[in-house]
């Protein structure tokens, strides 16, 4: 399992001798000591704000599409995923067909399971606007905005109009019992100039999109870094869920920064299952009414 | 050629081609490998999330009308593709092609549409897409 500790990145404390040097006495100094405490005391008020400058996490805020390039990849994002990871070759416009899964063990549960399900089961008035939850979400071809201060981060997704909030406080997760839902709760620090979310209370949904469902128990760790030139958000997404999988798996995702767009209202409309269910109905041809039996 | 309002059925069997991401797995309700076109009347148009449809009434050479339904992409992705909710209207006459669905049904995902002057309606779908 990976960590789940937060370790909150804290400016460096001043040296003694800096500290010193600012607010020291000088009296009884020789005048070469004095000279090195007036020049470190020059040091620190011009190399302090340098140093919090630079600890200061990138900015990673604003709109994000999809990179639909083929093949993408990190190998040093890659190489930060924990054992007995499978990386999944889902990410964007493609999906896996019925009984593929990318590697991932699924348990025997699960996968009898997912031999159930049929594509039609979602196509109905109740499934149709049912939001998948991030799990699968995150992954697709749908732009999303960060907006980023020190101690919250929030994104803001098109697809099914989700929002997720991501304490960088350093609070805890809810205790277990805490409701869950399609975004879960997430909590979030910097690592360098990484940012890794952890994320429980996430409500069973599809992990594939083809029948095969996480547990309530799943649990994602996210690494989100900046390309060099800042135009490329690049990511992995890991999960475990050991009621469902005997292994674990992640995404590789990079997304392109586009300035000047928004998130779009996705404002589902579940009345499209009616458009579905009425074709081939000779007494209902309008897609407005009854549904072919 | 294709007569207006003729029904034209063509199974296009297609390699690498890129199928576009649903909401519902499009993988597992449409094939992938096969692509239909048809011309035909529009009867309806929606343009909501998750996926617009158009209605459509195609005629077969011996006379029969059968109506198709496509399924486009999400508006929020027609809207950045040059789709508006008034793109296609009731009594157009269009072409769509597209990919058909597995369970037997006239519906397909839709991949191009094009308007009785052989114009492309909005951007076509099926690559580098949502």
């Amino acid at each position: 399992m990976m960590a789940k500790a937060l370790s909150k990145r804290m400016a460096p404390a001043a040296s003694p001798e800096i500290r010193q040097g600012l607010i020291g006495r000088e009296s009884g100094m020789d005048w070469m000591r004095c000279a090195v405490r007036s020049g470190l005391a020059a040091w620190a008020l011009v190399a302090l704000p340098v140093a919090a400058a630079e600890q200061s996490p990138p900015d990673i805020s604003g709109f994000w599409s999809l990179d639909m390039a083929p093949n993408v990849s990190d190998p040093a994002l890659i190489a930060k995923l924990p054992p007995d990871t499978v990386v999944l070759d889902d990410t964007g416009v493609t999906e896996f067909p019925s009984g593929e899964f990318g590697g991932l063990k699924l348990k025997p549960e699960a996968r009898a399971a997912a031999a159930r399900w049929k594509p039609q089961d979602e196509m109905t008035l109740s499934r149709v606007c049912a939001a998948p939850s991030i799990v699968y979400a995150i992954q697709g071809p749908f732009p999303f905005e960060i907006h980023q201060t020190p101690t919250l981060i929030v994104f803001k997704y098109e697809y099914f109009d989700q929002v997720r909030l991501i304490f960088m406080d350093g609070r805890p997760h809810p205790p277990a019992d805490a409701p869950h839902s399609k975004v879960g709760h997430s909590t979030g620090h910097w690592e360098g100039d990484e940012l890794v979310i952890d994320t429980t209370h996430l409500a069973p949904a599809t992990i594939t999109n083809n029948g095969l469902d996480h547990s309530a128990n799943v649990h994602m760790v996210e690494r989100y870094k900046l390309s060099a030139d800042g135009n490329m958000l690049k990511a992995t997404q890991w999960f475990e869920d050991p009621e469902t999988l005997d292994n674990n798996g992640a995404r590789y995702i990079q997304w392109e920064k586009k300035a000047g767009s928004y998130v779009f209202p996705y404002d589902c409309d579940p009345s499209f299952a009616i458009q579905y269910q009425t074709i081939g109905n000779p007494a209902d041809e309008s897609g407005e009414g009854t549904p072919a039996p | 050629m294709l007569g207006k309002s003729l029904l034209a059925v063509l199974a296009l069997f297609l390699v690498g081609q890129s199928p576009a991401w649903a909401h519902h797995s499009f993988a597992a309700f449409f094939d992938s490998a096969k692509i239909i076109k048809l011309r035909g009347t529009v009867t309806a148009f929606h343009f909501t999330n998750p996926h617009g449809t158009i209605s459509l009434d195609v005629t077969d050479e011996a006379g029969k009308v059968q109506r198709w339904r496509a399924e486009t992409n999400a508006p929020v992705v027609l809207m950045r593709r040059g789709w508006t909710r008034d793109s296609v209207k009731p009594g157009d006459v269009i072409t769509i092609d597209g990919w058909v669905s597995r369970d037997g049904k006239p519906y397909l995902r839709l991949r191009a549409a094009y308007d009785a002057h052989g114009k492309a309606i909005g951007q076509a779908f099926g690559q580098n897409d949502g």
